[in-house]
């Protein structure tokens, strides 16, 4: 690591960095305009969030407040915990806790360093940690082994029975740092009272060690208030999916980005609300004149992506859809399966939705351990791809309903869930009639196939599909 | 050791299972550690241990398994489409690992493209990962799950007390197992590391009962042996390992691997199931409390202190620790066993490897012998 | 009494004679696909004016045909040898970096030339001489050329990639686009570099830090990673560094004859 990295606490810098672009829009387009010539290697990514107007904004702002929370959260007397994208936060806020997701703390240094994590990556190897885990905790985990980072109160994760190269790096850095770690377990199966019971056992587990770790006790007029908050971000985001069917689709493609980032960051906060609400005027808005939220505004191709995004700098991957002309339906992050989702509504799911009851104190944990079993990934990456509720069934039921036409997938070599039977998949969406692509990228590391390599096959396989004209 | 124990290792249509077969018997195979043997055994099935062992390529392992992938389910999957495991009337599918979980996807599909190739028997068994009240409770419920799935494909009936007396047979080898352990860390053990996985490897292969025999003649022939002196004493920790060869590369002529942690191997045999009150509560409790395995997150302490415990009890004088190629779990481990072991002054070396046919010999073969040259060393100045 | 060592890689065989501490000769050929041809030829080759075969009292043998030499008395592993060497070149090694043809070994050392750790290399290409090989064919220069193009680069390009093969790729995208040699040269040597940075830093840095093996010819690399491991690595003058291994191996052939440590 360089000495210069060494230096800096990683997550200051990326909260300082935040918190300058929060203040990019507070002057005039002209001052706005001339501040970007003295940032050439952030003027990508901030040119490509600030460009969609007030979304964009809130959704820096956002994202500086949850750095801001965590960069700041011994000073104001809270304690932190380590967690997944997996892991809804909604507990977290509940109790007081400040939640640091690793994904995310990778993902913010992806897209706007021009190294991404390469460094911490690297220090990982050095540590003894495996080089073959997914660089998406892996990213930031670095920093934290090597002390670089905010110092961290507990770990938890819920990803055991979903995804072991997660939950084994949080278990990993629980052991190297020796610091409290709870994991939730996930049965092979989401749904039948059996897995009800387990995922509820388990949360209320969790809850006991999150009493013990903070030495409060549950706050039930606290948690009520996150989870009616919760429930009204729910009804945002339903209409927002609905609205993603619209033919042509009126969402800017970064929005699917701005639902997936404010629910990891502040499920059941008005932060995430707020983005949310602003998201959907200028969707509604663009709905009522039927235009397309492509920039170019004529919509060529409808793209669902069946697993994740590509992170590394300057929202590239989004751009490249969006001058594509291809709109994009979201991905396995961007659901939820609130009990009304337009998904549920239509394919008659709701036994694998979760529902909302804050009657009583049980009522509000219950609905808190299937909220999170919920999850993306933790739904339905658990069992076997082709049971029922699970990754097959949601890629072809989402394909479907938002009438795309493709499928790409877009993992790191380090999923080994994933790639474990990756080939079956496509092979039956494929058959499904959706031409489906597989990209051998990292989402996280350039260093495995330069971003300009990733774009020229992923270019070259819509011509030899006949996809675009 | 008997003729027929050593082919049990290395061969997987061994004489037992063709005489099993011949009988009119069944078979059903298993993945993992985790799964109750002894459910099979009162049903009078064979359980038998699914081994990658013997696969030359994974041309159809590759056809349906990703790229980034350990080579294990992939050899795996190569021997049944190649039909290596075709006397399976079987299959129990766990959630070890990943990789392993997508074996049970993998099979089935390839079951489409090679025809007879996927046994009538097919079940997903689930494995929590960490030990409390509660999953205890999930796991003794999954197990009643497989018991009633087996009772009613094989139309058969699995008695309590049938139950009972099958984890007699299996406490029984247990015990065997632990006596075959006390002989191999003697100080002039009777026998090499080589041969003591053979043994092992047998036991996944071989009906319970006439292994229990033929492990209770080869622990009383060792004791009669002249023991092995003037060797280094190792201990292998890491990925599952069922080819005997590669121990014998490790040993050469100046090692002996005296102790493991490994998947066949001690944690095959550990801790005895509980021949009181419930049987199904007594498997659920025993399988899911023994702790060898980084699967069972956040354990990392306890299985630190199992191998220092090893290592003291068994004279160890240096580890190797092994993972195969993308297994991220002892990937992962191996690098904080090797910082914490290497603190308490224990020599550690760490290796990548694949799993599959033993190739890159020469080099690893120099790293164990720099390794050996460095224990040496070590003594010398001591 | 003289002793001798000998070294035969997968690449090159190296063979070094010395007599009361002392070298009497050396050499270093390209090995042939059979290691006890290659020992047979580089040994002749390394053999001074006055000296003969029947001369020799002990030899030891290392490398990676080190068990298919005849004439060997024994055989040690060339992480020792070649801690052993460097120890002898250095007195102040500590941490010494072999990079061989096709792996990467990193020892540490104690003071009395103790072997306290070692860590290797081998999951490809990356990090080893043969990227190195690879990449001055692609560039169109001698391999070594390569080392000191890196001092002439003004603007040294950074490869994103780790693996062997896309940097190739980048390597005549980028001579395609006409960016100047020296600054391919230097991104290739830098990229070296932080690959064996990684596994510097796994085993941890002892100073004095040194580098046998034929990469330590690079100074390109070695400037690259000195800058990365925040030292400055003893270079290793007096001997070509290729042949560190079959000093280290003569050395164990004086001390395992009864001559005693030199």
């Amino acid at each position: 690591m360089r000495q210069a990295t060494r230096e800096y606490s990683f997550d200051w810098m990326l909260w300082a960095t935040f918190h300058a672009a929060s203040k990019l829009k507070k002057g005039t387009e002209k001052e706005y305009r001339s501040v970007l010539n003295y940032i050439p290697y952030f003027r990508g990514i901030v040119e490509n969030v600030l460009k969609l107007g007030e979304p964009g904004e809130l959704f820096v702002k956002m994202c500086e407040r949850y750095l801001d929370n965590l960069v700041h959260v011994h000073e104001r007397g809270r304690k932190n915990a380590i967690t997944t994208f997996c892991f809804s936060p909604t507990i977290f806020y509940a109790m007081d806790i400040t939640p640091v997701c690793m994904e995310v703390m990778t993902a913010f240094m992806t897209l706007t360093y021009k190294r991404g994590t390469a460094e911490f990556l690297d220090y990982c190897n050095e540590v003894g940690f495996t080089e073959t885990s997914c660089s998406s905790q892996r990213g930031s985990l670095g920093a934290y082994l090597a002390g670089v980072g905010t110092d961290i109160d507990m770990i938890i994760t819920d990803t055991p029975g979903v995804c072991d190269t997660n939950a084994n790096a949080f278990s990993f850095a629980a052991a190297y740092l020796n610091k409290p770690f709870f994991q939730l377990d996930m049965p092979p199966v989401l749904t039948g009272e059996r897995s009800n019971e387990y995922h509820r056992a388990d949360y209320r587990a969790l809850i006991s060690f999150l009493e013990e770790q903070t030495g409060k006790k549950l706050d039930i007029d606290r948690l009520r208030e996150v989870l009616a908050e919760y429930e009204k971000q729910d009804e945002l985001i339903n209409e927002l999916e609905d609205l993603y069917r619209l033919v042509p689709n009126p969402l800017p493609v970064p929005f699917s980005l701005f639902l997936y980032a404010s629910r990891f960051l502040f499920a059941g906060m008005k932060e995430c609300t707020e983005l949310l609400e602003s998201m959907l005027r200028s969707g509604r808005e663009n709905a009522e004149r039927g235009i397309s939220g492509l920039s170019g505004g004529s919509e060529k191709l409808r793209a669902f992506f069946c697993y994740i995004d590509h992170y590394t700098q300057n929202l590239h991957l989004w751009e490249m859809l969006d001058s594509l002309g291809i709109c994009y339906a979201g991905n396995i992050l961007s659901r939820y399966w609130a009990p009304d989702a337009p998904y549920v509504k239509e394919f008659q799911m709701q036994e694998a939705a979760y529902t909302i009851d804050t009657a009583t104190v049980d009522t509000m944990i219950d609905s808190l351990a299937l909220i999170n079993s919920r999850m993306p990934m933790v739904k339905s990456i658990r069992g076997p791809y082709d049971a029922p509720n699970m990754w097959l069934e949601d890629t072809l039921s989402l394909a479907k309903m938002y009438r795309v036409d493709f499928i790409v997938y877009n993992g790191t070599p380090g999923c080994r869930n994933t790639w474990g039977m990756l080939k079956p998949f496509a092979r039956d969406t494929e058959k499904a009639g959706f031409p489906t692509y597989i990209m051998y990228a990292d989402a996280f590391d350039d260093r495995v196939q330069s971003w300009e390599a990733t774009r020229e096959r992923f270019e070259e396989f819509l011509s030899v599909r006949g996809l675009l004209g | 050791m008997r003729e027929a124990l050593r082919e049990a290792a290395v061969v997987i249509n061994n004489s037992f299972v063709r005489s099993w077969k011949a009988g009119g018997k069944q078979i059903v195979g298993y993945t993992c550690s985790y799964v109750p043997d002894e459910i099979f055994h009162a049903a009078g099935i064979l359980p038998y241990r699914i081994r990658g062992f013997g696969a030359e390529e994974t041309t159809i392992g590759d056809t349906y398994f990703g790229p980034f992938i350990c080579s294990l389910p992939k050899c795996m999957l190569q021997l049944i489409g190649q039909g290596d495991f075709d006397f399976l009337d079987g299959a129990v599918i766990t959630p070890g690992c990943d990789s392993m979980r997508r074996l049970d996807d993998c099979w089935r599909k390839a079951g489409e493209d090679y025809p007879g190739i996927v046994p009538g028997f097919f079940f997903h068994f689930g494995v929590p990962h960490k030990c409390t009240d509660y999953t205890v409770k999930w796991f003794a419920e999954e197990i009643r799950r497989l018991i009633d799935a087996v009772e009613h494909y094989f139309s058969l009936r699995i008695t309590e007390e049938g139950l009972k007396a099958s984890i007699r047979v299996y406490n029984r080898g247990r015990a065997l197992l632990e006596e075959l352990e006390e002989l191999r860390i003697m100080s002039e053990p009777p026998f090499s590391g080589t041969d003591e996985l053979a043994v092992i490897l047998a036991g996944s292969a071989v009906p319970r009962d006439e292994y229990n025999e033929m492990l209770q003649e080869f622990i009383e022939e060792s004791r009669s042996r002249a023991g092995i002196d003037g060797k280094r004493r190792l201990m292998l920790v890491g990925s599952a390992n069922d080819d005997v060869e590669l121990i014998r590369l490790i040993e050469g002529d100046k090692a002996l691997v005296v102790a493991d942690n490994l998947c066949f191997g001690s944690r095959f045999h550990l801790d005895l199931v509980s021949e009181e009150g419930d049987p199904v509560i007594a498997l659920a409790k025993r399988y899911l409390s023994k702790n060898e395995c980084p699967r069972m997150y956040g354990q990392y302490r306890a299985r630190l202190d199992i191998l220092k415990e090893n290592i003291q009890r068994a004279g160890v004088e240096g580890v190797i620790l092994q993972n195969i190629r993308f297994c991220d779990l002892h990937g992962a481990e191996n690098g904080l066993f090797e910082r914490d072991l290497e603190a308490t002054g224990i020599p550690c070396m760490r290796i990548e490897r694949e799993y599959g046919p033993l190739v890159e010999t020469g080099r690893m073969k120099m790293r164990i012998d720099a390794f050996l040259e460095r224990i040496e060393q070590r003594k010398e100045t001591a | 009494m003289i002793v001798a060592g000998c070294d035969v890689g997968s690449l090159t065989s190296k063979a070094v004679l010395m007599k009361d501490g002392r070298i009497l000769g050396d050499a270093v050929i390209r090995s042939s696909a059979k290691p006890w041809e290659s020992a047979e030829a580089v040994m002749q080759r390394a053999l001074p004016e006055n000296v003969s075969r029947e001369d020799i009292g002990y030899c030891v043998g290392t490398g990676y045909g080190r068990e298919k030499i005849p004439f060997v008395n024994e055989v040690v592993t060339e992480i020792a040898c070649h801690g052993k060497g460097a120890q002898w070149l250095v007195r102040t090694a500590r941490t010494v970096i072999d990079i061989g043809g096709q792996d990467c070994k990193v020892m540490r050392l104690d003071t009395d030339g103790t072997m306290m750790k070692f860590v290797t290399n081998d999951k490809c290409a990356s990090g080893t001489g043969r990227f190195l090989e690879v990449m001055a064919r692609v560039l169109g220069v001698a391999l070594d050329e390569l080392g000191d193009m890196s001092a002439r680069s003004r603007n040294p390009v950074t490869f994103a990639n780790a693996c062997t093969v896309w940097v190739q790729a980048d390597v005549i995208q980028h001579l395609n686009d006409g960016i100047p040699r020296e600054d391919i040269a230097a991104g290739i040597n830098n990229a070296m570099a932080s690959r064996i940075a990684i596994l510097v830093n796994a085993i941890g840095v002892e100073r004095d830090v040194c580098m046998t093996g034929g990469v330590a010819k690079n100074n390109g690399v070695i400037a690259a990673l000195d800058k990365l491991l925040g030292i400055r690595m003893r270079r290793i003058r007096r001997y070509d560094p290729q042949l560190v291994g079959a000093i280290g191996a003569a050395l164990f052939a004086a001390e395992k004859a009864g001559g005693g440590v030199i």
